[in-house]
């Protein structure tokens, strides 16, 4: 059996400009403010096929949520081509769109539309995203009077409602109580039973090694590593081994 | 997504931005309607004394000439200010989510169009000045919309970047004010010069305006109407294609 492509990224190359306070024109054409380039992502290419469950590791600031945020559109790679297959729903800093003075009916709605689904689909959706939710009587009270597992729990419902082929977490998905984690997890496993596709940025090896059965390294905006469940030893190894020698220094 | 799908969230997205605009002007002022009448009607007392008793303007009925003036005023800097910085006030949704960032300079847009266009009801009922010209209003409320719309997208993506734009634009805007005849009439500047103030395109409707709801005259309509879209078309073009190339990067800037 042919595997169908999810997503095909070739060659991406993400630069940003560093700015160590708030960029101004004044500042620009007078040429007070020096903007040195960074690049977060160096030509990566990388095809995920439908119904993977991909884990990325790699430290901080090695490009992983730079690479996420291009899939899911919220920024456009430098150069390099980008295809994805069917809908993509990020659930990485679930519920920051969400607004505090709103009711967490009013922010269904709204959370649903930016997410890309239409008003009709959340009015069929809505009782079912509440009871997921199990936010009861609270969805018609403001937003600040939630806690901040609530507003998580409200973000999670609402994302797997919006049907997506393509769904991104990160571990956040595991805050909340164990009712709803189980529940959380049983909602991603029927996703991957159903052949979509999962993509899970971690820095919690164990979780992504026992949930992904794909797993790319990124460090330094390349790929280092992508393969099964091996990857993980190696960068644990690799780990270690930068740790040694970077305490070296401080001996 | 379809196409047909595709607008059809576009229009609920945008129109769910606008009614949230509206609410939240509300939500924490019982009498946010009446506050919104209150200003342009001060404005008019303020300005009118200044402009009838003290400096006397030979204008008909001025009191009726400002309001009308303020009313269109109002929309426009409170839309154009407010838009100018909201990618970087909604910047907890443009870092989280792909969607379709033109509609938050609309909402503001049409939920300022929703005020105005019950000042003017309210103006029509005062005055009870039902004449054919009335019609005006529509023309002149597209254009009225379509000029501001791109001119918030032009600054708004541009703030970004630039983060001084909004400051710059306060500072156009208190000059703009004295540019468009809203305290005095157009007759009142030397021939040699109107034609600088017609390609502020605000001029034209603001008259425009006058002439639908008062009958204040109005000459060369077409020719100015003519002039107004050019100078429009350019500032929405303009607008638009800085919008769409930066707005695919807001994300790196916030």
């Amino acid at each position: 059996m042919r595997k169908k492509v999810a997503i095909s990224i070739n060659k991406i190359v993400k630069e940003y400009v560093l700015h160590h306070q708030k960029p101004t024109f004044f500042g620009t054409i007078f040429g007070i403010e020096d903007r040195k380039k960074f690049n977060a992502l160096k030509k990566v290419s990388l095809k995920i096929y439908k119904g993977e469950k991909v884990g990325i590791i790699g430290s901080n600031g090695s490009g992983k949520t730079t690479l996420l945020k291009i899939t899911a559109g919220i920024t456009s790679q430098t150069s390099g081509t980008i295809k994805t297959t069917g809908k993509v729903v990020s659930l990485i800093e679930l519920g920051a769109g969400f607004h505090q003075e709103l009711t967490g009916r009013e922010n269904i709605f709204l959370n649903g539309l930016v997410i890309g689904m239409d008003k009709e689909e959340i009015h069929k959706k809505f009782d079912s995203i509440v009871e997921f939710s199990g936010l009861g009587d609270f969805i018609n009270s403001p937003l600040y009077t939630y806690s901040s597992g609530m507003g998580l729990r409200l973000g999670f419902s609402i994302a797997v409602h919006s049907n997506p082929d393509i769904l991104i977490l990160d571990e956040e998905i595991a805050v909340g109580d164990e009712k709803f984690r189980e529940k959380a997890m049983n909602k991603i496993n029927q996703f991957s039973k159903e052949g979509k596709t999962i993509i899970l940025v971690s820095h919690w090896l164990d979780y992504i090694k026992t949930n992904c059965n794909r797993i790319v390294w990124l460090e330094k905006g390349k790929i280092k590593a992508d393969g099964k469940k091996e990857v993980i030893e190696i960068y644990r190894d690799f780990i270690k081994k930068n740790s040694k020698s970077n305490s070296g220094h401080y001996v | 997504m379809n196409k047909r799908k595709k607008l059809q969230h576009w229009i609920d997205f945008t129109i769910t931005l606008t009614e949230r605009e509206i609410k939240s002007r509300y939500k924490h002022a019982v009498f946010g309607f009446l506050w919104m009448v209150l200003n342009p009607l001060l404005q008019m007392f303020i300005i009118g004394m200044v402009f009838q008793f003290f400096i006397r303007f030979e204008i008909e009925n001025y009191f009726e000439f400002l309001f009308s003036g303020l009313l269109i005023w109002n929309f426009f800097s409170l839309s154009f200010s407010k838009s100018t910085p909201i990618f970087v006030n909604e910047r907890h949704l443009i870092k989280k989510a792909f969607f379709p960032k033109e509609s938050l300079v609309i909402s503001v847009v049409l939920s300022n169009l929703f005020h105005l266009l019950i000042g003017f009801l309210l103006f029509i009922l005062i005055t009870m000045n039902f004449s054919l010209n009335l019609f005006w209003i529509f023309p002149g409320l597209f254009l009225l919309s379509f000029f501001t719309i791109g001119i918030s997208l032009l600054f708004s993506s541009l703030n970004v970047k630039y983060r001084d734009i909004n400051f710059i634009v306060q500072a156009m805007l208190s000059l703009w004010f004295y540019a468009t005849p809203i305290v005095y009439s157009l007759d009142m500047i030397p021939e040699s010069f109107r034609f600088l103030i017609y390609l502020n395109p605000l001029s034209f409707i603001v008259e425009i305006m006058r002439f639908a709801l008062s009958n204040y005259p109005m000459t060369d309509v077409f020719v100015k109407l003519g002039l107004n879209l050019l100078v429009s078309l350019i500032v929405f073009i303009l607008g638009f294609i800085v919008f769409r190339n930066e707005s695919k990067n807001f994300d790196d800037w916030m």
